[in-house]
């Protein structure tokens, strides 16, 4: 007999992260991958692989008829969309039910009701929860956005309606800025979510960004398993995630999961997915948005709660009851530290190229999901997060130390990385003590902390040493050039470049 | 062997000398006359663990920097210096430094495709205009003009990926 197979329209980290709950459950990972992604660590862990197309995302893993023939081709019965592509596309979902395929995730209806924010704001107002105030239809064009800022106040933050991730967003101070950011806007919107449409919402100051995971399956029985602190946040762009939050009280948690799961019912919710938050200082909390989706920050809540998310969906989509009655209470604290391939030192401008190193950090309450190995290249063409750290500790504050233990012990060269940030995020005062909020980064001046005089005479030592070392094994003693070339000095960083 | 040694953002001068009297396994370097000892293990290219004398330990990953610099790699502390010779360092502290061109070439400061172009050989552009758009990692970055001029070329096309240091344009020299 042949193992059920699933294929994952994904690629990088979250599919490796699928790949692993697939064998878990014994079912018959496939990969697909652009010409890019040919050689890496997502096809390499697969049982079958099929190419689909050139590097650009829009030629490839956002092409829905690319996916289904692919799942076709292999023999796959199952499809995960993974986090970002066509994740939250519900005439992808469609297209996949309609070939005769399961989809694992929430149904198309679902999709559309709560995957488009503007449309989830209406079906939650109605469910007579919370929102902040936005507009409830995309905006035809930027004197919209320019009205609706004139009756309500600047800032406004303008999004992609089918968006996530901080794609595609922008915060516009005045309605002099409103053209300019609309356009950019649509422009990100379209080339990454395939639909240029954006909408604007009044700009809350100071708040927190709080999400509760929900879990509901096929019997009506929808779980909230706790919140998530994702304040941290750059460009508005989650960097570090926490779990449980320090914000949040035994009684506010049970508020919001149940308004979350209220939420979640009233779009027949079924599948992982994500309820998002503003808290505000005084305690009040809005309805932001759904993700229809796994979140990228899914782990901290599996160490906490004990659960395999990824599973669970795929438990779901195959018409079984999830795995628990309700929710675990939870255990300890964890934290995720997105590590993206950009240079903090330099304004975090992106950073892809050839891991020269990798050392993974390893030991007690750590875990890492990662999508590259030693050697691999990080492409320019994608998202640039190369892994994630997961820390776990009983409170807060070993969760932090650990956190400082995985960071040091990590290297990772050849490419930039968050690293060095994280590093020193992790010795901020207000940090510490949680005092943070969504725009706390935004105030947050990354500084490289200067080498010490003893890392410099080590550094001149091994420099010195390497370089005579080097002219003692390549050259014969006499010879002209005196400058000695080792080997790892000839290596030039290498960046996705083709043709 | 005879070094001459600079740190980057330090100010010019006569350099920290560096001479390396014995390197594996028990290295003996003299850093601005002051001797260094211990013991000293290549691990693979370019990493190197050192344990002095006094007992301390350092894990250092050395790699190419910009500017034909070196930069060494602790855990979370990053040098960039440069490391001559001696003959090399009299030989170019001798030569002195070529006339910048900085302004006439616009250049990647980061890798990326490009996205869109937006002027064209020929047009006349204003300081802060934007030239073309680079995109990398889901991101659009705005390549401005460094000052007003004339676009001599543009040397890129639409789709092509380029590396950071790479020449985008060229604006014509002014008069």
């Amino acid at each position: 007999m042949n193992r059920p197979r699933l294929l994952i329209a994904n690629r990088g980290e979250i599919a490796v992260r699928i790949i692993r709950s697939c064998r878990d459950l014994g079912i018959s990972p496939v990969a697909v991958y652009s010409d890019t992604d040919r050689r890496a660590l997502h096809v390499r862990l697969a049982d079958a692989a099929v190419h689909i197309g050139p590097p650009p995302a829009r030629e490839s893993y956002l092409v829905a008829e690319k996916l289904i023939a692919a799942a076709k081709k292999t023999g796959a019965s199952f499809v995960h969309p993974g986090y970002g592509f066509l994740a939250e596309n519900a005439a992808f979902a469609q297209m996949v039910i309609d070939a005769g395929l399961v989809w694992v995730g929430p149904s198309p209806a679902s999709i559309s009701a709560m995957g488009s924010k503007t449309a989830s704001r209406a079906k939650v107002m109605a469910a007579g929860v919370p929102v902040v105030p936005g507009m409830m239809t995309p905006a035809k064009d930027a004197h919209e956005i320019v009205a609706f800022g004139r009756r309500n106040g600047f800032p406004l933050l303008l999004k992609a309606a089918a968006g996530g991730g901080g794609k595609g967003m922008r915060v516009v101070q005045s309605a002099e800025e409103v053209p300019a950011a609309f356009e950019r806007a649509r422009s990100e919107a379209k080339s990454y979510f395939a639909d240029s449409a954006v909408y604007a919402e009044l700009f809350v100051e100071n708040p927190r960004h709080i999400e509760v995971q929900v879990l509901g399956d096929r019997t009506g029985k929808v779980l909230a398993l706790g919140e998530r602190e994702c304040s941290l946040q750059r460009r508005h762009q989650k960097v570090l995630e926490e779990c449980p939050s320090a914000a949040v009280t035994p009684e506010l948690r049970a508020k919001m999961e149940a308004v979350a799961v209220a939420a979640a019912k009233a779009a027949d919710y079924v599948s992982a997915g994500t309820v998002e938050f503003l808290l505000a200082p005084d305690g009040r909390f809005f309805f932001l948005e759904m993700n229809t989706r796994i979140q990228v920050e899914h782990p901290v809540t599996e160490v906490v709660y004990g659960v395999d998310l990824v599973a669970e969906m795929i438990r779901i989509a195959r018409g079984e009851p999830m795995s628990i009655d309700r929710r675990p209470e939870p255990r300890g604290h964890a934290l995720q530290f997105r590590i993206y391939a950009e240079d903090p030192a330099r304004g975090f401008a992106p950073s892809p190229g050839k891991i020269r190193r990798l050392r993974r950090p390893q030991g007690p309450g750590v875990r890492v999901d990662s999508g590259v190995e030693e050697g691999d290249v990080v492409p320019l063409d994608y998202d640039p997060m190369i892994a994630k750290f997961v820390v776990w500790g009983k409170d807060r504050d070993e969760a932090i130390r650990r956190g400082r233990r995985v960071l040091l012990e990590a290297r990772v060269e050849g490419i930039e990385t968050s690293i060095p940030f994280f590093l020193a995020m992790l010795e901020d005062p207000d940090y510490l003590v949680n005092r943070v909020s969504t725009q706390f980064l935004d105030r947050w001046t990354y500084r490289r902390r200067p080498e010490t005089d003893d890392e410099r005479t080590a550094a001149l030592v091994a420099a010195a040493l390497d370089a005579s070392e080097g002219a003692r094994a390549t050259r014969p003693p006499g010879a002209g050039d005196s400058r000695g070339v080792s080997t790892w000095r000839t290596a030039r960083p290498t960046f996705g470049v083709r043709e | 062997m005879k070094f001459q040694a600079r740190f980057g953002g330090d100010a010019a001068g006569s350099g920290i000398p560096v001479e390396v009297a014995a390197t594996t396994p028990e290295f003996r370097v003299l850093v601005e006359g002051r001797l260094l000892s211990g013991e000293a293990a290549l691990i693979r290219p370019g990493i190197w663990s050192l344990v002095f004398a006094d007992g301390r330990q350092w894990e250092v990953s050395l790699e190419p920097a910009p500017d034909g610099e070196l930069a060494a790699r602790f855990g979370n502390a990053l040098a960039t210096f440069d490391l001559k010779d001696e003959l090399t360092a009299r030989a170019a502290a001798a030569g002195g430094r070529g006339r910048s061109k900085k302004g006439n070439v616009v250049a990647a400061a980061m890798p990326g495709r490009v996205l869109r172009i937006t002027v064209a050989a020929g047009q006349t552009v204003a300081a802060g205009e934007p030239l073309l758009v680079l995109e990398a990692m889901k991101m659009e970055n705005e390549v401005k003009a460094p000052r007003d001029g004339v676009v001599e070329a543009v040397v890129v096309t639409p789709g092509q990926a380029v590396s950071a240091g790479e020449v985008l344009l060229r604006l014509k020299l002014e008069g």
